[in-house]
């Protein structure tokens, strides 16, 4: 036993990782509890990758079998609705823990100097997860999810000058057609997981250069908080958060198994009632409110520049907020709440 | 009997505790997806062929059909009954032809024989095609798993 492990010691050299993760610290204070997001994202995206791949077993993207084999999936293959309903759910509650380390990390401003370049990959992963749900939507290819796709890929129409090429590549040309499809389906099991896959390697890493961040607040008071060592105390209360929403996810995924529309027909109507996943409906409900013409700029245009000038300013939050001790840093904590707010209010007025 | 001392420490036994019970609900989580990946594929009871599809079937020759997802291989013989196989190979599963002019199943993947019996006459065959059952039953012929 003791020869074995020092013979992959001498080949891999693990020793300096293992020697790293016993000495590593976790920080206890008030905003402990957000350290917590971070590895359940990670629990979710595992989840999302076996359940996924266990899915494009039997999934076939084309026009004319996609639909039918995802009912074969939840009809025939045994157990295949739950693996479909937790791959759902388990995007659902992934995209929704996303949100929640977010917002811890822009208010606890864990994004200050020195992690600034730690936020941009996480803003990475968020555009990444983000894409891996809309292309996702796409490919059980009923009503629904052709209607929605449609309009997901005609918004960047309406940016000057790249908009059309843009919506041209998203498409595979002016339509959706069986083309997207493919393209969907290609960008969502293999481009977007190894973009996040990579992304990922970068954010773990920086996450463990820096260190556990701790908030303003805990910093002020100077010297060194309690600790709680990562092997195996914190560890150990990680995996026990992991089988808590395990049990959660499976519950709800037994319950709530996502239904399957009709198969989409490329010349029928669009059906009442298209909306997108739940974590666009903040932009779906702002492009409704916008007016058809805006001071004689088109409408949607304008409503699309602000999406994208509103994208940008979360992506370099850290470089706006670069005195998070003074006023300034307290007004832009206001704006996050008031970001939050907006989506809020926004999300359950689209429900209404 | 009291024993001087533990044969394994309070810590060894928690941690076989915590090691059993992780590979415990692993395996309960394991096992649905092992069902899942390997689906049933259950061959047919029986497969129906209209009579008046095979009238044109000379003797001596062979239809295929779909046994399930394996092709099926009807023979008429000379006297006008008909004889089944599964059309696939004994030795790798290849699908296997049939040769009229020489009266021989042929499987190209190794060079295997059977003669029209279904019954391995040379190559690496190692047993003889699968008959399946085929009987008349009104305006149909019916094929069926060997009893």
């Amino acid at each position: 036993m003791k020869n074995l492990r020092a013979w992959f010691e001498e080949r891999l050299g693990l020793d300096a990782v293992t020697g790293f993760l016993e000495k590593k610290e976790v920080p206890c204070h008030k905003y402990t509890i957000l350290y917590y997001t971070g590895s359940s994202i990670l629990f979710f995206l595992g989840i999302q990758i076996v359940t996924g791949v266990l899915l494009a077993f039997y999934y076939q993207p084309t026009l004319a079998e996609a639909n039918a084999s995802v009912a074969r999936i939840a009809t025939e293959m045994p157990l295949g609705w739950l693996i479909r309903s937790v791959h759902s759910w388990s995007a659902t509650f992934m995209i929704a823990l996303v949100f929640v380390h977010l917002l811890g990390v822009a208010l606890t401003k864990a994004y200050r100097k020195p992690r600034e370049a730690t936020w941009i990959t996480g803003a990475l992963l968020l555009a990444a997860s983000l894409a891996s749900g809309f292309t996702g939507y796409l490919l059980p290819w009923d009503e629904l999810s052709l209607a929605a796709t449609k309009v997901g890929t005609n918004l960047p129409k309406s940016i000057p000058i790249v908009g059309a090429w843009l919506t041209g590549i998203m498409r595979a040309g002016d339509d959706v057609t069986g083309d997207t499809l493919s393209r969907f389906f290609i960008f969502h099991v293999s481009v977007l997981p190894l973009a996040l896959v990579a992304i990922l390697g970068v954010h773990l890493f920086l996450v463990q250069r820096h260190g556990m961040s701790v908030p303003l607040e805990e910093e002020r008071k100077g010297g060194k908080g309690p600790v709680l060592p990562f092997w195996p105390n914190f560890a150990y209360r990680e995996a026990g958060v992991w089988l808590i929403l395990l049990g959660l996810l499976v519950t709800i995924a037994v319950f709530f198994a996502p239904g399957l529309g009709p198969r989409a027909d490329l010349m029928a109507p669009a059906p009442e009632g298209i909306k997108p996943e739940w974590y666009f409906l903040f932009m779906f409900q702002t492009l409704k409110l916008f007016p058809g013409r805006i001071l004689g700029l088109n409408g949607e245009m304008v409503a699309v520049l602000v999406m994208i000038a509103g994208m940008g300013l979360v992506a370099f939050l850290p470089f706006l907020d670069d005195r998070p001790a003074e006023r300034k840093g307290k007004i832009i904590t206001g704006l996050v709440w008031a970001g939050l707010a907006y989506a809020v209010a926004m999300s359950i007025w689209s429900l209404l | 009997m009291k024993l001087p001392y533990s044969l394994f420490s309070r810590r060894a036994f928690l941690n076989s505790l915590i090691g059993g019970w992780v590979a415990a609900l692993g395996a309960a989580f394991i096992s649905p997806l092992v069902k899942y990946i390997l689906p049933p594929t259950p061959e047919p009871d029986q497969v129906s062929l209209p009579l008046a599809g095979l009238k044109d079937l000379a003797a001596g020759s062979v239809q295929g059909f779909a046994w399930g997802n394996k092709p099926g291989l009807l023979k008429k013989a000379e006297d006008g009954s008909f004889i089944a196989f599964v059309g696939v190979c004994t030795h790798l599963d290849c699908n296997v032809t049939y040769i009229t002019e020489q009266k021989r199943f042929y499987c190209a993947c190794h060079k295997g024989w059977y003669d029209e019996n279904g019954i391995n006459v040379a190559g690496p065959p190692p047993s003889p095609l699968r008959r399946l059952d085929v009987s008349v039953e009104g305006d149909a012929l019916i094929v069926r798993k060997q009893a």
